[in-house]
């Protein structure tokens, strides 16, 4: 049986960045990957806008991913591609995982996993859209599939449910290919992408945004023929009497993406209901000893720099690993924030540099981060503003708030008046 | 049957809108009224449950809107003169069993569905269950085939190659004080049913086995006889077993008129050309009564009903291996058991289904208000079910007729015509037994008609369908792949369906070449993520296989394109 | 005076642009690049263009592809026409030139991605 230190699931940004730096730390790694080429998600993102914070460049998504495949090949580390992992259980110290590919079933063991597996789309049943079942609903990724690496044309005319970063980028690029997209509805009185995709997406082209609208039924019989919109009220309930049928050919949905995690399950790893990925602590190693989560399974990320360097920590976290006992903390976000990555700190890891993500619950301007430990302030940041769709990311010394065993840290957002 | 009663007791209710009359041995209902729910209403006061003499339905109803049935685009002679022994209209669960029996012997058989797929109406749409024989009246002839068609389920699955599991069904009471009468029922259900494994569980017991189920229950009935398949695969397994032994079966091909003369089908006219078969079996589900109308046989009538199941993630599955539901005190007349909640035999868990009276044959939308209804229900049974774990829902729509009965018999004006009509509930699990009957039936009618009939000797029961390769220990899994290394390409993620397993679906007996087509099949599109990774995977497989751009490659029916052609 | 927003990075600042006389006086951006963008946005736009170009080479329909610097704004669907009239034949690497002086603005569409590397 071949052994490795550090065994990566998935090879997108997170798997790549991860395998490099267990690498970097001279431990014995292995990726696997389930499609036939490296970069995961990237490879359909045609679009640029990935490496401003990491290079200071505005890339595209095959672009970037390259950057790290190169290295990845130069570094000589090996990788099984077009390979699925069926199973990963716990054996000895470390842990077998089943592989299955062309070439058959095997088995390796690993020391550690390092779990990159990415997000998937939500889809039209897990938003109560009722209906017909025609042809022409896709979620934004399948469209992308579709569109970017298939050279087809998903739809000629569509509408387009959900705000999310995909779905924006899908209403240009769809425009760009000649579909006429009638409009972006979304249940929400805010927008859930980037303000810079509202911008340069829809209304670069002139297309329309309706906030609080949501798409309610789906018609046609072998195509969808059209779909019936309505305004929602404050809890996103339809509004009866508000009902309009939009003809077209397509629904696109951009409604959300979830972290992967049924492998992580499977080890027995404890997820966080808000975030939908493993409770970690601050070298993001979960709440299962030796087994590592990052990028988009961790939490669903807006920028891949981010991913990346979740990945890199993951990873270099993932080589220095021992078993030993762990004495840790939790860091609870206050119903102000949606989540906090990373929810605990190891006390007997180094904390002093912990990159701490946050999203805020709702839009808020000029407010306070505050974080206390046991009840005193430790750390505050002022934000002029803090919007659910983009993620706040901020180093802080954990190491110099005399943490001990049974303190709590507490993360809270004060709105201040003048912010 | 006294028409008189039948008359004042519909004059009361609907003024003189309606009127009842027998004739030709049915009772014919006319008139006009707004409402349909007045017109399924009114026939059922003219129906007497199981009877024989049948309600038809010739009221004019304001707000039922006559739909055409649908019909496929295509328009060929590929059928043109055929001379079937058999016809079979329906390729349905009924259909399917009934033309693999009747490969048993040397006959030509042709079977007919106007979809692109078999088990796209009710058969594909059901929850599933193979149920134990509840409730069913004697004299019935849900009663006569409940048990055997049961009892028929190990072998038929094992013969056909599609899981099964006898998972046992809980009937749940939240009301102690009901537990002598229900003994009683259970003594009586076994002298009257002759079904010895009913018992009563107590809700320790019930617990004990199902801890996910609610805490308010007292007891239950348990009928461990009650089982799990998955009701499209069984019907494509049966289809296929019945066409590697010799029987045709046409896919997009709908049954337009005929021609009857003296008693007699003398031929039928399809959007594939006219074929002039010896026999016709009316499988047609909800279209039975417009096949009985053609053929000048129209005796009963079909009022659909549709009900709309959920299936959960694998995750809720996990927590509950078997099938349940709670005893509702009220029950509404004319309606077959209510929802319940059943672990599939693929590890999902399905809620439903619910039951809604609808003229519309074919309208199988959904509604949310029936998963929130279906919910609010099955919550009582289990109260961690959330409908947060739905990945999909699916509307089928039933086929009664007013008697509730199902109609297993020869034509009462047409002689060389058989009635397979009326099936709805618990007709998964009496199917296998009715086609033996209609086996024998159409085996009598071609004897009486001069026409010989003789044993197919090379017939075979056991279909063996592809490798299900997740299922599989490691070893034969290896095996499987070293011989065809496109079964360790995955290309579905949930429900690990490899690339050897979809053209394996490709080159099955009813190669049916579309997205939804080798869903059915092999499941690549039925997990979490429906199918948002895999489609377009599936979709250039199925265009390599066929070897046609991937803008041909259709998600169903020939309208049904996914892409519109190559963007540059 | 304008309101815009920024798109030249992820933080997407509200700016307000004021011309006053030849001069644009921006606020509310985070950084130079904002000023910049909020000058150009009002007198010249530009923006950046991804698509896609048509390959025979088998096994890829499609090859990602981007222009080498900005465009005129009002130029998107005439580049989006040109490069939609090319077909790549032969491979191009990553950075490769697809399409010279695209429509003579002095910019390049370029290969975008690894697929036709090597």
């Amino acid at each position: 049986m071949r052994t490795y230190d550090v065994t990566v699931i998935g090879g997108g940004p997170a798997g790549l960045a991860a395998a490099l730096s267990a690498h970097g730390e001279g431990a014995k790694t292995l990726l696997v990957e389930r499609e036939a080429r490296l970069g995961g998600i990237l490879k359909q993102c045609i679009h640029d806008g990935f490496g401003l914070v990491r290079f200071q460049e505005k890339l595209t998504g095959p672009e970037y991913a390259q950057r790290f495949i190169l290295r990845f090949q130069q570094a000589g580390i090996s990788c099984a591609v077009q390979t699925f992992v069926t199973r990963a259980e716990r054996a000895g110290e470390g842990f077998d995982v089943t592989l299955v590919n062309r070439d058959g079933v095997g088995t390796i063991r690993t020391k550690t996993l390092v779990l990159a597996t990415g997000c998937r789309e939500r889809t039209a049943k897990q938003v109560s859209i009722h209906g017909t079942r025609p042809a022409g609903v896709f979620t934004a990724g399948t469209a992308q599939h579709f569109t970017n690496l298939l050279g087809q044309l998903p739809t000629k005319k569509c509408v387009i449910l959900g705000s999310g970063d995909i779905g924006l980028i899908m209403a240009r690029r769809l425009t760009l290919e000649g579909a006429q997209v009638l409009g972006v509805y979304e249940a929400k009185p805010t927008p859930s992408g980037l303000t810079r995709n509202i911008h340069q997406c829809l209304h670069d082209y002139g297309i329309p945004l309706y906030l609080s609208h949501t798409v309610t039924r789906v018609l046609g019989a072998g195509r969808l023929t059209a779909v019936e919109v309505a305004q929602v009220d404050g809890s996103m309930r339809p509004i009866p009497g508000t009902e309009e049928v939009v003809e077209c050919d397509g629904l696109i949905l951009s409604v959300g993406l979830i972290p992967e995690n049924e492998l992580a399950q499977s080890l027995g790893v404890e997820l966080d209901p808000k975030t939908k990925g493993p409770v970690c602590d601050g070298q993001l190693m979960t709440s299962v000893d030796g087994v590592f989560s990052c990028g988009n399974a961790l939490h669903v990320n807006d920028l891949v720099d981010y991913v990346s360097e979740s990945g890199e920590l993951a990873g270099r976290n993932a080589a220095r690993y021992a078993a030993a006992p762990r004495r840790t903390v939790p860091i609870r976000p206050s119903p102000a924030l949606l989540y906090a990555v990373p929810q605990r700190l190891d006390l007997d890891r180094d904390n002093s540099e912990t990159a701490l993500y946050f999203r805020s619950r709702e839009v808020l301007d000029g407010c306070v981060l505050r974080v206390r430990a046991d009840g005193r302030e430790v750390f505050s940041k002022r934000y002029p503003f803090l919007r659910p769709p983009e993620i706040e990311r901020l180093n802080v010394d954990f190491s110099r708030f005399g943490l001990h065993e049974g303190s709590e840290i507490e993360l809270d957002i004060e709105v201040t008046e003048h912010g | 049957m006294d028409m008189g009663k039948v008359n004042k007791k519909l004059s009361a209710r609907f003024g003189g809108a309606v009127r009842a009359e027998l004739r030709d041995g049915s009772v014919v209902l006319s008139g006009k009224l707004d409402r349909w729910a007045d017109v399924v209403e009114a026939c059922q006061l003219a129906a007497v449950k199981y009877s024989r003499v049948h309600v038809v339905n010739d009221i004019t109803c304001a707000e039922a809107k006559a739909q055409p049935m649908r019909l496929p685009d295509l328009r060929d002679s590929v059928l043109e003169g055929a001379r079937p022994d058999a016809l079979i209209i329906g390729g349905g669960i009924s259909g399917a069993s009934i033309a693999r029996e009747l490969s048993k012997w040397k006959l030509d058989i042709l079977l007919v569905d106007k979809e692109p797929d078999l088990a796209l109406h009710a058969s594909g749409r059901n929850d599933g269950e193979v149920h134990p024989g509840v409730d069913l009246g004697k004299g019935s002839l849900k009663h006569r085939y409940i048990r055997r068609g049961n009892a028929m389920y190990d072998e038929v699955c094992r013969e056909l190659d599609v899981p099964f599991r006898r998972v046992g069904q809980y009937v749940c009471f939240d009301k102690g004080w009901l537990r002598p009468f229900i003994a009683l029922y259970c003594l009586w259900r076994r002298y009257h049913d002759g079904i010895s494994d009913t018992r009563i569980i107590s809700g320790a017991e019930l617990r004990r086995r199902e801890p996910a189920l609610s805490r308010d229950f007292k007891f239950a009935v348990s009928n461990p006889s009650s089982g799990c398949v998955c009701p499209y695969g069984l019907t494509i397994a049966y289809g296929e077993n019945a066409v590697q032994n010799g029987a045709k079966v046409s896919l997009d091909t709908a049954v337009l008129s005929m021609e009857v003369e003296d008693g007699e089908i003398k031929s039928v006219a399809t959007n594939r050309g006219t074929v002039y078969p010896a026999l016709v079996i009316n499988a047609a589900g909800v279209f039975a009564e417009e096949v009985a109308r053609m053929a000048g046989d129209r005796f009963y009538s079909i009022h659909p009903r549709r009900g709309t199941n959920s299936i959960l993630d694998k995750k809720a599955g996990a927590s509950f291996s078997s099938i349940a539901s709670v005893m509702e005190a009220a029950r509404t007349r004319g309606r077959s058991k209510g929802g319940g909640i059943l672990h599939t035999v693929h590890d999902n868990l399905l809620a439903g289904p619910d039951a809604v009276e609808t003229w519309e044959k074919e309208n199988t939308e959904t509604h949310p208000e029936s998963i929130t209804h279906v919910f609010s229900k099955q919550q009582r049974t289990m109260p961690a079910l959330s409908q947060g774990d739905i990945i999909t829902y699916f509307t089928g729509v039933r086929a009664p007729t007013f008697e509730e009965d199902f109609i297993i018999e020869k034509g009462r004006k047409i002689h060389n015509l058989i009635h397979c009509a009326g099936i709805q509930s618990p007709g998964l699990t009496t199917a296998p037994a009715v086609a033996l009957d209609i086996e024998k039936m159409a085996v009598e009618e071609l004897r009486k008609r001069g026409r010989t009939v003789e044993r197919n000797e090379s017939f075979n029961p056991i279909r063996k369908g592809p490798p299900v390769l997740r299922d599989l220990p490691d070893g034969e899994r290896a095996a499987l792949i070293r011989e065809n290394p496109d079964y360790g390409v995955i290309v579905c993620r949930c429900e690990e369906v490899s690339r050897g397993e979809i053209l394996d679906a490709l080159r099955s007996p009813i190669c049916v070449p579309t997205v939804d087509g080798v869903k059915k099949r092999v499941r690549p599109g039925m997990g979490r993520c429906q199918g948002g990774f895999c489609s377009p995977l599936v979709a250039q497989i199925i265009a390599e296989f066929l070897d046609v751009p991937l803008e041909d490659v259709k998600k169903s029916s020939s309208q049904s394109d996914i892409t519109f052609g190559r963007t540059k | 005076m304008d309101e815009l927003v920024c798109i030249v990075c992820p933080r997407g600042c509200t700016l307000s642009a004021e011309r006053e006389g030849d001069t644009i006086r921006v606020t509310g951006n985070g950084c130079k690049r904002g000023a910049e963008f909020a000058r150009m946005e009002l007198t010249a736009p530009k923006r950046t263009l991804c698509t896609t170009v048509r390959t025979t080479i088998p096994g890829v329909p499609v090859l990602p592809v981007k222009v080498s610097a900005e465009i005129p704004k009002e130029k998107i669907f005439p580049v989006m026409a040109a490069i939609n009239a090319a077909t790549v034949d032969r491979p191009v690497a990553m950075g490769g030139v697809v399409l010279e002086n695209v429509l003579g603005l002095g910019v390049d569409v370029v290969a975008a991605s690894a697929l036709l590397d090597g």
